[in-house]
């Protein structure tokens, strides 16, 4: 017999770490394996959180840092599941350690090497609007608070020469020549928590992202106004550095659709962020002009509908009902106009903006198609894992023994995806329950 | 130079911490001028304290609580609720300004209620000037006021009324009678004024030997009232006859466990 | 408790920039050199964010390297980062209530982010504050409680019985207590679960059983909760059945599942005046019943009472589905029945509810958007026959929609007896009359009072798979302090100087919690793991004769005082 049973999450977001804490809280042993160099997820990035505008990492990070502290947690990321065998109550999983060429357990975390390193390139936690160096800390809050170094852009990985980092370390933690490790565990149960990813706006070509500076998506807006982000949380329009006066925010971009690339369903939380950053723009400048232009409002949440009518009533937030057509530039100011037909009054009008921002389809992580060969758990037809039952066993896939849970497993928001994560924590539990009475 | 009030505030863990905090979330800006001192429940709110503090010279006080229902612990802030009034009775028998002491209501999700009511009670003291307490040189009449205000808030009497109101008016007392609030407010208010005068007395002769004729000045009460309370706390041990001058007798006051 | 030894403070003092947080407005290095002349304060530094991993370490150094024994984080609020930095200081070695917070960021830097100089004197003002009281710090120790892993599950619908089916198979006992006489809750009152269409009795009856069939689950039906005593592990639970007839057991933890009715609209479109205008549930029965005589034309009204402008202001989040899937049911039925379904905004969120509802387009259901402004009219002809006249939103034009079946959506709300079994258990109800969570984002399914939680329907309006997801949600919040065994409690208790106590017993009336009594000796004594810590009775003491551990008179006095420039005696 094992000498503690264990579960592996898959996932290190918001919803892999509730499910860790409130299995390690309990005393069982977790290993936490997260893709990217630092935990967190997509709740890091984002700015505030609806409807109780909470400071998204202010309440994530004691979480985050609990998953690092706490004994029972082992967190292995920028690490990858490589294989799965066995069945529930005894899987044997082999994780890729990818080298972050940097020794974990010498790396302080003090950021010298940050400051020295030649190489900029664009930092994929600002959505690629900051920049980070080729060693680099995703963002100020990582857990673990220890250096990566992105071997496409390392100058010493692609011409031989530099090495200043390695220099400059007091630690003496800068290791070129680490190799990836594969590390094989034995858990009893596993949980998939690998949340979402963005549908690429440039799929629908008459908005214009990447072709217009001033359209932008929902998620680059997060990192605009927020404090700690590129441009210190002063919203500056991409084309010329200046503050836009009217901004319109576009629902559905990619998602209820039928058009191809698109999604059918509802990502279920653009409303209410749309709702949420419209609110944060007008606090940071009051005289800003914001509107939504939406389709149907999805307010169906505890407390969402009152949200909205105080954002309407209280912020002057104005409501549009309708899917643009198109976006046209204006060349010169590069300020954005936005063509539309009012479902409304069923007139077609024109809108001038300084930034556009688009509320992009939430869709399922790429790596659920090769987790899915790796576990067994099977997919449906848009790429989420799909419930044994959706309706008595929404946490079960068809493989006994593997769960999941938050986005992996549907749309839905940071509250729901707590409940569920504990959901998939309780199921995991169970199996390391009836293994236990098995034994005995 | 503008005068900038000095302001403590004493702020339940549960709402009005939580709202506070909500303010600088939601980036609310209101008046540097307040003090806040986190205490688990508003019902922790000791008249002791804030007496000390107004007496220390603070320009306000200002306590806050969870909305009534609201309560973590169910009843603190009724309890709040009660010591904020006897307080404000007590304030309101001395030479200090009763708005110097203000008690609201916050919950958790009320950033900015709670940044106006900042704003408010800053404009609201601002009204009223700086503290006569505040500085090197406060002053002597009023301190000895706030003192035995502060003396009174110490005693048991009143101290164990306070504490048996909200029993009295729920359950009633041992023998089952409920006193309406207004009975209660009306005994409340004889307990006070007894309290407060006997304290005023008893700090007076503390400090140099009176004489009834000269505490009834000094307090501006009538000689027999005086008389009245002298008697009582001669019977109970807390003054002596210091001397007589004359034929008045000068009281002085006994250190006693009080 | 305390420990005897007094040790004079060594006070550290860590100032966090918070990135741009704090740094931006309040001086950091002005405050941490301020920190430094403070009395007691023997070390002080300043750091770009105190809470990450380096920061912590940096704590913890400084507690090794100046031989600390207390420690002040100025940073943000410690509602959310107290047992971080507590934690921190119990792994160096420093008893973790020897910790203080100043709150520089939340409450200053934020709040007064256009007066760097305002801010910054008060940032000074709450170091000085938090070290006035950290001098005056003693060390405390958590009391260890028993767990009793045996759960009371409140509520016997499809949430109660999922968690302590879950509960029970990993190895807890539970009771459920249901008011009603049968197992199942709202969906023994249902005919088909969307999404999957599934019989809703049918897959109910395959939980009931398993539920009923399960040793370590005790079913009391008609039975209600009247009294909840005691704490996490070891409540005391007293149910009394419908012949009157109490009975006590024992509980470690308590989940609240007690669903949710729906609102009955009397008075709105027609209902209680009118045979034909039903609520969705009615239609349910009469699906589920086969007594549906075929209509010729339906038509259903969403939001009837719910996101109003006052009262009922929040959406029900189900109803929208509901009415599709039972439209889709009576157009199985009955293909060439017309059905009209006048909506505000649609709500068919998530993963395949948005199918449903092009499923149901394709049908042939017909789709009315109304403004909440220009709400529809349900009016009766001579003979009977309903009319329902609605402004199209979309069409712009009035539209007279002859029916002879009205079907009002309504919301689902809170039970009447809500209100009393939350001042059984004290935990709160929210402004929508729902239970109400401790946090809404993180802590979904916790209250605010330990070892109570909640799921389904309680906690607002859901369907099956999301009521179920939160069931399999308490069933580990639950299990936690049950598979542990043995619980840390409070440390910051009421504590009575029995030489003072006279034992006039007005701390006994006022505990909230019947966390004090009077011994033998006829003094007062507190129950420590009962104690909830909110002061109420030192406050209020007459012989001030009870002091609050970690907010003691001195330690508030000594924060007011410096607070006001002035040092304590």
């Amino acid at each position: 017999m094992r000498e503690k049973s264990s579960v592996l999450v898959i996932g290190g977001g918001i919803a892999g770490i509730q499910a860790s804490l409130d299995l390690a809280d309990r005393g069982l042993e977790v290993y936490l394996v997260e893709k990217t160099p630092s935990i967190g997820g997509r709740m890091a990035q984002l700015d505030k959180t609806f409807p109780t505008m909470d400071c998204s990492i202010c309440i994530l990070a004691p979480k985050m840092i609990e998953c690092f502290r706490h004994p029972n947690i082992k967190l292995l990321t920028y690490s990858e599941v490589e294989e799965v065998s066995g069945s529930a109550g005894n899987f044997t999983v082999k994780v890729l350690r990818n080298p972050r060429f940097v020794d974990e357990s010498k790396c302080t975390g003090c950021g010298t090497c940050m400051q020295k390193c030649p190489i900029k390139v664009p930092n994929e936690f600002e959505m690629g609007l900051g920049m980070r160096r080729a060693i680099y800390l995703p963002f100020p809050q990582a857990v673990p608070r220890v250096a990566t170094i992105d071997k496409d852009n390392c100058l010493y990985f692609q011409k031989g020469v530099c090495k200043i980092c390695e220099k400059f370390c007091q630690a003496n933690a800068v290791d070129f020549d680490k190799k990836p490790e594969e590390l094989t565990i034995n858990v009893s149960a596993i949980i998939i928590a690998t949340g979402f990813n963005l549908f690429n706006p440039s799929i629908i070509g008459e908005y214009g992202y990447k072709q217009y500076k001033n359209v932008i998506t929902s998620l680059e807006l997060e990192r605009l106004v927020n404090a700690s982000g590129p441009t210190g949380g002063k919203l500056l329009r991409p084309s010329d550095g200046k503050e836009p006066n009217e901004i319109a925010f576009i629902q559905c971009v990619g998602s209820r659709s039928q058009r191809k690339k698109c999604f059918p369903y509802c990502s279920s939380v653009c409303c209410m962020y749309a709702t949420k950053e419209s609110i944060i723009l007008k606090e940071h400048k009051p005289e800003v002009e914001v509107y939504i232009f939406y389709i149907e409002l999805r307010v169906f949440g505890k407390g969402f509908q009152e949200f909205v009518t105080r954002a309407r009533e209280e912020w002057d937030v104005e409501y549009i009902r309708g899917r643009p057509d198109e976006i046209i530039e204006d060349p010169k100011t590069r300020d954005l106009i936005v063509r539309y037909e009012d479902t409304l009054d069923r007139k077609v009008k024109e809108l001038k903006v300084g930034l556009v921002v688009l509320c992009p389809a939430l869709i399922p992580n790429d790596s659920n198609t090769k987790l899915e060969k790796i576990l067994g758990a099977e997919l449906d037809e848009h790429g989420f894992f799909k419930s044994k039952d959706p309706l008595f066993a929404p946490v079960d896939t068809n493989v006994p023994g593997i769960f999941i849970c938050g986005y992996s497993q549907g749309p839905k928001d940071i509250p729901e995806s707590v409940a569920q994560s504990s959901g998939a924590a309780a199921r995991a539990a169970e199996v390391i329950a009836l293994v236990a009475s098995e034994e005995n | 130079m503008t005068f900038e009030p000095r302001i403590v505030g004493f702020l339940c863990n549960w709402c009005s911490y939580a709202g506070a905090d909500l303010a600088g979330v939601s980036r609310i800006s209101y008046p540097t001028n307040i003090r806040i001192i986190r205490l688990m429940c508003s019902g922790r709110v000791e008249p002791v304290i804030v007496l000390e503090t107004l007496a220390q010279g603070a320009d306000g006080v200002l306590v806050m609580g969870c909305h009534i229902g609201d309560c973590h612990y169910i009843s603190g802030n009724l309890y709040a609720e009660r010591k904020i009034n006897v307080l404000k009775k007590l304030l309101a028998r001395t030479s200090l300004e009763v708005g110097r002491l203000r008690l609201e209501w916050v919950s958790a999700s009320e950033g900015g209620r709670f940044a106006e009511l900042v704003k408010d009670f800053v404009e609201q003291i601002k009204a009223l000037g700086p503290s006569p307490l505040a500085g090197d040189k406060p002053d002597k009449n009023i301190l000895a006021g706030v003192l035995a205000a502060k003396a009174a808030a110490e005693d048991f009497r009143l101290r164990l009324l306070v504490g048996r109101e909200k029993t009295m008016i729920d359950d009633g007392n041992v023998y089952g009678e409920k006193v309406s609030e207004e009975e209660l407010d009306k005994i409340l208010n004889e307990v006070i004024d007894t309290e407060f005068v006997r304290n005023r007395i008893y700090l007076l002769v503390k400090e140099k030997p009176l004489s009834v004729k000269e505490l009834s000045e000094r307090l501006d009460l009538d000689s027999k009232t005086v008389l009245r309370h002298v008697v009582v706390m001669r019977r109970r041990g807390l003054i002596t006859v210091d001397r007589v001058e004359g034929t008045s007798p000068l009281y002085t006051a006994l250190e006693v466990g009080r | 408790m305390e420990s005897m030894e007094e040790e004079t403070p060594r006070i550290g003092v860590f100032v966090c920039h918070c990135g741009i947080n704090i740094g931006g407005v309040v001086n950091v290095p002005e405050v941490v050199e301020y920190a430094k002349k403070l009395p007691c304060v023997v070390y002080a530094e300043e750091n770009l964010y105190t809470c990450s991993s380096e920061g912590i370490s940096k704590i913890k150094e400084g507690i090794a390297k100046y031989n600390l024994n207390r420690v002040i984080v100025a940073s943000c609020t410690p509602r959310t980062h107290e047992p971080l930095f507590r934690g921190a200081c119990e792994e160096a070695g420093v008893n973790k209530y020897l910790f203080e917070m100043a709150n520089i960021r939340d409450q200053c830097s934020w709040a007064h982010m256009h007066e760097p100089e305002g801010a910054t004197e008060k940032a000074k003002d709450l170091v000085r504050m938090a070290v006035a009281k950290s001098r005056l710090l003693k060390p405390l120790e958590e009391p260890e409680i028993d767990v009793t892993p045996s759960a009371l599950v409140i509520g016997g619908g499809i949430s109660g019985m999922t968690a302590a089916l879950c509960l029970s198979n990993q190895g807890f006992k539970v009771h459920i207590v249901e008011k009603e006489p049968e197992l199942g809750g709202m969906l023994g009152h249902l005919y088909k679960l969307y999404p999957t269409m599934q019989d809703a009795s049918e897959s109910l009856n395959h939980v009931v059983n398993s539920v009923k069939s399960n040793k370590s689950i005790e079913v009391l039906t008609s039975t209600v909760v009247k009294q909840v005593k005691g704490f996490i592990g070891n409540f005391e639970v007293t149910v009394q059945k419908a012949n009157d007839e109490t009975a006590n057991f024992e509980a470690g933890t308590i989940i609240v599942a007690t669903g949710a009715p729906i609102f009955e609209p009397v008075g709105m479109y027609g209902y209680g005046e009118y045979d034909n205008v039903i609520t969705q549930l009615r239609l349910e029965q009469l699906l589920k019943d086969g007594q549906l005589k075929k209509p010729e034309s339906v038509v259903m009204i969403q939001c009837v009472g719910a996101r109003e402008k006052e009262g009922r202001t929040y959406c029900s989040r189900i109803c929208c589905m509901t009415a599709i899937k039972n439209a889709l049911l009576i157009k199985d039925l009955h293909p060439d029945t017309d059905v009209y379904i006048l909506f505000r905004e649609l709500q068919t969120y998530g993963k395949h509810y948005e199918e449903h509802y092009r499923t149901a387009q394709d049908k042939g259901v017909k789709f009315v958007k109304y403004l909440q402004e220009k709400s529809p009219r349900v009016v009766s002809g001579k003979n009977g026959e309903l009319t329902v006249n609605v402004y199209h939103a979309l069409l712009n034009e009035e539209l007279k929609i002859g029916s002879d079946l009205v079907v009002l959506s309504t919301p689902l709300i809170q039970h009447e007896d809500a209100r009393e079994l939350s001042q059984i258990l004290k935990v709160p109800l929210g402004p929508d009359g729902f239970f109400f969570e401790v946090h809404v984002k993180l802590r979904p399914i916790d209250f605010a009072t330990d070892g109570i939680y909640v799921c389904g329907t309680a906690h607002s309006p859901k369907d099956t798979p999301e009521s179920v997801s939160q069931a399999f949600g308490v069933a580990s919040r639950a299990a936690i302090p049950m598979a542990l065994k043995r619980l840390r409690t409070e440390a910051i208790t009421a504590v009575v100087h029995e030489n003072l106590c006279s034992g006039c017993g007005t701390c006994v009336k006022l505990c909230p919690y019947g966390a004090i009594e009077k011994d033998e000796k006829g003094v007062a004594r507190v129950t420590e793991v009962v104690c909830k810590g909110c002061g109420v009775c030192a406050a209020t003491c007459p012989e001030r004769a009870i002091e609050m551990r970690h907010f003691t008179s001195e330690q508030v006095m000594a924060q007011a005082l410096a607070a006001l420039g002035r040092t304590s005696a």
